[in-house]
């Protein structure tokens, strides 16, 4: 199976590998994986408090080319979107974007999954925080 | 389910591999087609076909996970799908940890092979830990089938795919 050539870019040059302090109260820290074929994806949001817009997007991987992909593209879209912008990104736009197959759709899913438990988790700490303001 | 009706058998998880193999020997015999050598075709195809369901139904009986696995579609559970991610959070942190020390060595940090031999023990443990489980469940299904002990058990399977993922992985990194 051939990889699309969005896939392989993503797969060679992945944007915004890295992680960032999971304690920071404006990160949100996304953790899921898949145990069908063993892949294990991390992302995280950092999130401006006064704007609520994610100023900054890490992630790290495990996995075949399409889940890499996936989630690289992930990063890239969630910087400079609102939280709630976020929260409406679907795994179909991952799929036509990086021109994925059937048998790769999961790949988007999981980076959809890793999107809305990174910001779940950064609702979390941040509800908190509020209360106390 | 088929593969329990071919061997004649009830809706059980729990089965004793003795048991089982004398049942398959028996089927076997019944269905050889040297009994159907001048049966009408249609018998024949039917023996043949049934013999053929039999042989599958006890490869995959005959081993506790996909008997298990078999049993939880055949619930209506999407086992093997891609997209179950019924995992507990702490056991990804693991894998993702795990993962993280096979790209240092991967890379040429040899300082992360011994980290590697004690998680490859760690999982390892896991791994008999879960099968240990899996008996356990078997066992209360049986008992009183319930829907909430299938779903457990769709978490051992789950959780036990991703340990020998990464076993398969370490092993594959320590003996090089």
């Amino acid at each position: 199976m051939a990889y699309s050539d969005k896939v392989v870019d993503h797969y060679n040059n992945p944007r915004n590998v890295g992680s960032m302090d999971k304690n920071d109260p404006h990160v949100g820290t996304g953790m899921v994986g898949a145990p069908e074929c063993g892949d294990v994806m991390k992302l995280q949001i950092k999130v401006d408090p006064a704007t609520g817009i994610i100023e900054d997007a890490k992630f790290k991987t495990f996995g075949c080319g399409s889940a890499i992909a996936s989630s690289s593209l992930a990063t890239e879209w969630l910087k400079g979107k609102t939280v709630d912008q976020a929260m409406e990104i679907k795994n179909t736009e991952i799929v036509n974007e990086l021109a994925l197959p059937p048998v790769k759709v999961h790949c988007s899913v999981l980076a959809e999954d890793a999107i809305k438990a990174a910001i779940n988790d950064y609702k979390k700490k941040a509800v908190p925080a509020e209360v106390n303001a | 389910m088929d593969f329990y009706r071919v061997l004649g058998l009830g809706p059980k998880l729990q089965l004793n591999s003795v048991e089982l193999q004398q049942l398959f020997y028996g089927r076997s015999r019944e269905l050889h087609p040297d009994r159907f050598a001048r049966a009408e075709p249609s018998v024949r195809a039917a023996a043949l076909e049934e013999s053929s369901l039999l042989n599958d139904a006890y490869r995959t009986l005959k081993d506790p996970v996909s008997r298990a696995e078999y049993f939880l579609k055949h619930r209506g559970f999407d086992i093997g799908e891609q997209g179950t991610k019924d995992v507990p959070p702490e056991l990804l942190e693991e894998v993702f940890e795990l993962n993280m020390a096979l790209e240092e060595l991967k890379s040429g940090d040899e300082s992360a092979r011994p980290q590697l031999a004690t998680a490859r023990d760690h999982f390892a443990a896991l791994l008999a830990q879960s099968d240990d489980e899996l008996t356990n469940l078997f066992a209360a299904h049986d008992a009183s089938p319930a829907e909430a002990v299938l779903r457990q058990i769709r978490g051992v399977l789950n959780r036990r795919r991703y340990i020998l993922n990464l076993l398969r992985d370490v092993n594959g990194y320590l003996s090089n």
